[in-house]
């Protein structure tokens, strides 16, 4: 039995290589679909099939069982939450809320002149090459949104002089 | 101890098999090649996520425009109307799009409840850009909210409607409901809608006024944008992508988990922006200054009653809302003056009590079972 043992790993070793060996005959023979995006899982699946079987058995013939990778997954689910209650206490401090205030406002402080000069400098650009900016579009967009309350103002005026004159509902 | 488990291994690999733990070993074998599988699916999809990332097709329910007002839109949604009353949902304006409640088919809180027979409204407040930054909360309570309600009532052809607000909506509807009341309100309903900003948790400490200067805030940029709606929102649960990420990879091999994540991420990641002025008046008056609990606020001159408030009212709040935790939710029921008034706190954060699986569960039935007898 001792003596059998090294020639059933060589055997099993040779058949996976002959598996192997036709499955990429066969994949290698077939033409390939035509506008058909490249799946390398289609490709390799029948290739890798015999060395995941194989590996299967292997595992298992030991004590390990695919119930560890669950027991992994919790405990890195538990940790994610141990750090978030960690981080949500810190974060619910008074302390943290007045730094917090304290950074926006530095950031604010300091962006501030750079922002009006960025604007003042692409609004001069704009008019040199005859475009319009940004405040331009967007008076012009403000413009047709109060021509839009005027209109809507109107309508409910139009409606309410129709209701008074026939009782009839307006569509 | 690695390389005596490894001569083990090959030990009971060459054995014939006939032992005791050959019926387990065999089980587990089986249980390995699953693994296996799954993780070769695992990869696979991976593949797929990265070089072929297919753009999710979300909001599926069929819907037609009924009204437009700038940048808002109000839609009424097919449905085989069994119930005469319709429903004005008003979502959240700004922070994200409201393609959420009809994320994917079998996965939609809109779905659900126009199968169930509701004549179904969204208000879509819109995408807002540098030229609404004038708007404020008082246009979208006195202005947009009335007109999206009257042609609800016009295209419906009833005599009144029930409101739902959720998240920011609730607040902004409850104002709209108590200022209004030439608007025939037959029934309201708050999902995760923060009304006592008193018991708001961690947005309400960090925009305390001795805190958050928002005039800076709206002066210096104009408008609050995409990207600083981000950082708040990721700021408040800082290991939520972490888990996200360990969660997609633990589902990776699951095909229809990958879809729903694909969907779920695109509108996680679409941020959208607050109008300056909009901003500034719902960080002062409900965050810093709690103006509609305490009955302080005024809208358009009218002052903003809760206790007006007198049709039936149904509160929803999700037990693990960091958002609008269900203490500040559940407040609505203690200044209303409806004598109809019923409460239920269901499992789930702030977007998974109406989005997701739970949501299918818990949520809407819930909801569904209220407003039927009402409408």
């Amino acid at each position: 039995m001792a003596e059998a043992r090294p020639d059933a790993l060589f055997e099993m070793w040779r058949k996976q290589v002959e598996d192997s060996t036709q499955a990429w005959t066969r994949l290698l023979s077939r033409e390939p679909p035509a506008a058909t995006p490249p799946d390398p899982t289609v490709f390799w699946r029948p290739v890798l099939d015999q060395g995941l079987q194989t590996w299967a058995k292997l595992f298992g013939q030991t004590p390990a069982t695919p119930e560890l990778l669950t027991q992994w997954k919790q405990f890195l689910d538990q940790w994610i939450e141990a750090w978030s209650k960690i981080l949500g206490q810190a974060m619910g401090t008074e302390q943290f809320a007045k730094l917090m205030g304290q950074s926006l406002d530095q950031v604010l402080v300091l962006q501030a002149p750079f922002r009006k000069a960025a604007e003042q400098h692409t609004e001069q650009a704009l008019q040199a090459l005859g475009l319009p900016s940004r405040n331009q579009v967007t008076a012009v967009a403000k413009q047709i949104v109060e021509l839009e309350e005027r209109i809507e103002r109107l309508e409910d005026r139009i409606d309410a002089v129709l209701r008074r004159l026939g009782g009839k509902e307006p569509t | 101890m690695g390389a005596e488990r490894l001569a083990d291994v090959i030990e009971r690999f060459t054995d014939d098999g006939g032992g005791p733990g050959a019926a387990a070993s065999s089980e587990t074998t089986k249980q390995w090649q699953e693994e296996f599988d799954r993780n070769f699916r695992r990869f696979r999809n991976l593949h797929a996520l990265v070089t072929r990332p297919v753009e999710p097709k979300v909001g599926q329910t069929p819907r037609e425009e009924v009204y437009k007002k700038n940048k808002s839109r109000l839609y009424r949604y097919a449905s085989t109307r069994r119930y005469r009353t319709p429903l004005l949902f008003v979502p959240n304006l700004g922070i994200s799009r409201p393609y959420i409640f009809d994320l994917l088919p079998g996965g939609s809180f809109i779905e659900h409840m126009t199968r169930e027979g509701f004549d179904f409204y969204l208000l879509d407040w819109g995408v807002f850009g540098p030229e609404d930054n004038d708007l404020t909360v008082e246009h979208c309570v006195t202005k947009i909210l009335p007109r999206m309600a009257q042609q609800v009532l016009a295209s419906s052809g009833a005599r009144e409607l029930s409101v739902l607000g959720y998240c920011m909506g609730a607040p902004i509807s409850a104002s709209f409901v108590a200022t209004h009341a030439e608007i025939p309100v037959k029934n309201y309903i708050d999902m995760a809608g923060p009304i006592d900003f008193s018991k708001v948790g961690l947005f309400g400490l960090w925009l305390k006024k001795e805190y958050f200067d928002v005039d800076r805030v709206v002066d210096t940029l104009g408008s609050v944008p995409a990207d600083l709606v981000r950082a708040g929102f990721k700021l408040i649960k800082p290991t939520i992508d972490l888990s996200t990420g360990l969660n997609l990879w633990w589902n990776l091999w699951n095909d229809t988990y990958v879809e729903s994540f694909q969907a779920l991420n695109r509108w996680a990641n679409e941020y959208v922006a607050f109008p300056g002025e909009f901003f500034r008046q719902w960080v002062r008056d409900f965050y810093q200054e709690n103006k509609l609990y305490r009955g302080e606020l005024v809208m358009g001159g009218r002052p903003v009653r809760l206790g007006t408030i007198t049709c039936p009212v149904f509160v929803v709040g999700a037990k693990e809302d960091y958002i609008a935790p269900p203490a500040c939710v559940r407040a609505l029921l203690d200044v209303v003056g409806s004598r109809e008034t019923e409460y239920a706190e269901l499992p789930g954060g702030h977007i998974s009590l109406i989005a997701g699986r739970g949501a299918a569960r818990h949520c809407w039935p819930k909801v569904a079972g209220w407003l039927a007898p009402r409408s």
